[in-house]
């Protein structure tokens, strides 16, 4: 595949940019299943240097997204507090690279594993105080009015039951067996609704520990925008505050900085008032939605669309976290 | 006496990870091969106790609905344990179905606000999901799935 990847990309490159161009490099990415993502290098006749990063569609991913969503989003952050990479092209042909793609440029820094305690130490304060305020951008970010527009054709009110009903309908498709602590946790969520938040966010969709690049002490960019709608900012909050990213150390979400701490950030960042019970909803809805993702990777694996190891791992140990996540919650509210 | 299935397991896991995944050039398909070195040795841990603990947790299901459900006796004898051997497929269906039943069962106790029984039915799903779960073994997989 990559030989012919390459191949087809230099010649897409070459004709898009009107320059000839070699390859010096180009390697997957491991993890992530909803996109193959390739780093590649080319250089110009000049030995002039450019590092590119590829989102190719995968035929079979866990959640299916459109790369026009993820191009969007990216676009409507562009030049802004947010971190993001330079966007330089988007495809939904797949003649010209075998599969939809998005192309931007690298950025400087690296990904950690979100399941790797202790991985941002000793700049966990300094970047702890970036990831959370970042988040808080982007709940206050007031969206081009195109983009908006756009994103408005999937939306509807309430943003709870709208999210909920997508994601438990993921849930009861893919399923492989009966799960009783989840089945409780959805019909605590449809028994206990949050209040409706005035504010209507661009919300990122998977803000958390490993989708964001780092370099030392600086957060250079906020990566994987394909699950991006418009909803609740607290969506992402309770998505990122989730105890499976820092499930060896829960004291500090994304083994970051404490949880306290990390919602004060948020807080002053976004300039919301946080009701705790509304919080708590969206913290019980990520377990939900968590395990909705790993039960559609069960799925993927079990038919044989897509043996990836990585989708084995997603069933089994995300799985597993998020259903004790879920019976925490509901326990603690009896 | 032969060597057990869950040992032939852990081996061919220990030379996935340590002999054959450094030959690898390319980072992700090194990745990959790491991560199912991983998965194996996780397998080969829960490989022994897969048929006792679904056994397990059939009774368990059973017990509870006996106590504490509108189910008698005849709704559930079918699932009961038996003198003939049952293999995991067979073990793993029962389950399924139990599973339906105190699925339908806490519904009914949801909408009633039966705190006490919740409580109750939370010991259970505690006890059913420690019994199962996986993730304690999340460090073995720290590496690979960096």
């Amino acid at each position: 595949m990559s030989e012919e990847l390459s191949s087809l990309f230099l010649n897409y490159y070459s004709n898009f940019t009107n320059k000839e161009f070699s390859l010096v490099n180009l390697e997957r990415i491991f993890g992530g299943a909803s996109r193959e993502t390739y780093r590649i290098k080319v250089k110009d006749n000049s030995d002039n240097e450019e590092k590119l990063i590829l989102r190719l569609s995968q035929d079979s991913s866990l959640i299916e997204t459109e790369q026009r969503t993820e191009y969007l989003a990216y676009s409507a952050f562009q030049d802004s507090k947010v971190p993001v990479p330079i966007l330089i092209d988007m495809s939904e042909d797949n003649t010209q690279l075998g599969a939809s793609f998005m192309l931007m440029r690298e950025l400087e820094g690296e990904a950690a594993s979100p399941f790797t305690p202790n991985i941002y130490s000793p700049y966990e304060e300094d970047l702890g105080n970036q990831f959370w305020s970042i988040l808080g951008e982007i709940a206050k970010k007031e969206i081009d009015s195109e983009i908006f527009k756009i994103f408005s054709k999937d939306f509807k009110q309430p943003c709870w039951k709208n999210e909920l009903d997508k994601w438990v309908k993921v849930i009861h498709e893919d399923s492989i067996g009966v799960e009783p602590i989840l089945e409780s946790g959805i019909r605590y969520l449809y028994r206990n609704p949050p209040n409706e938040n005035k504010r209507i966010s661009m919300v990122h969709g998977d803000y958390r520990s490993g989708n964001f690049l780092y370099l030392k002490e600086k957060v250079t960019g906020v990566l994987d925008w394909e699950m991006a709608h418009l909803g609740d900012p607290l969506e992402d909050l309770g998505w990122a505050l989730s105890p499976i990213w820092s499930w060896q150390d829960k004291e500090r979400p994304a083994y970051l900085i404490k949880r306290d701490e990390a919602i004060r950030v948020w807080k002053t960042s976004s300039e919301i008032d946080l009701d705790e019970k509304d919080l708590e909803w969206w913290e019980l809805f990520a377990a939900v939605k968590g395990m909705a993702i790993w039960i559609s990777a069960g799925n993927e694996f079990k038919s044989g669309k897509n043996i990836d190891p990585i989708n084995l791992f997603s069933a089994w140990i995300p799985g597993d976290i998020h259903l004790e996540v879920i019976l925490d919650i509901l326990e603690s509210n009896i | 006496m032969k060597p057990d299935i869950n040992i032939a397991l852990l081996n061919a896991a220990q030379e996935i990870i340590n002999r054959f995944s450094p030959l690898i050039d390319d980072e992700y398909e090194k990745s990959r091969l790491g991560s199912w070195g991983a998965l194996i040795l996780i397998s080969a841990m829960k490989f022994n106790d897969a048929s006792s603990s679904l056994q397990k947790e059939n009774i368990e299901i059973i017990d509870w609905l006996l106590v504490n459900s509108r189910l008698n006796d005849k709704d559930i004898e079918s699932y009961r344990p038996s003198n003939t051997e049952k293999g995991i497929d067979q073990l793993d269906q029962e389950n399924q179905a139990l599973r339906a039943l105190l699925d339908k069962e806490v519904e009914y106790f949801e909408e009633r606000g039966d705190n006490n029984l919740l409580e109750s039915v939370f010991c259970l799903f505690r006890s059913m999901h420690h019994r199962r779960k996986i993730s304690d073994l999340i460090g073995l997989l720290q590496q690979p799935e960096s």
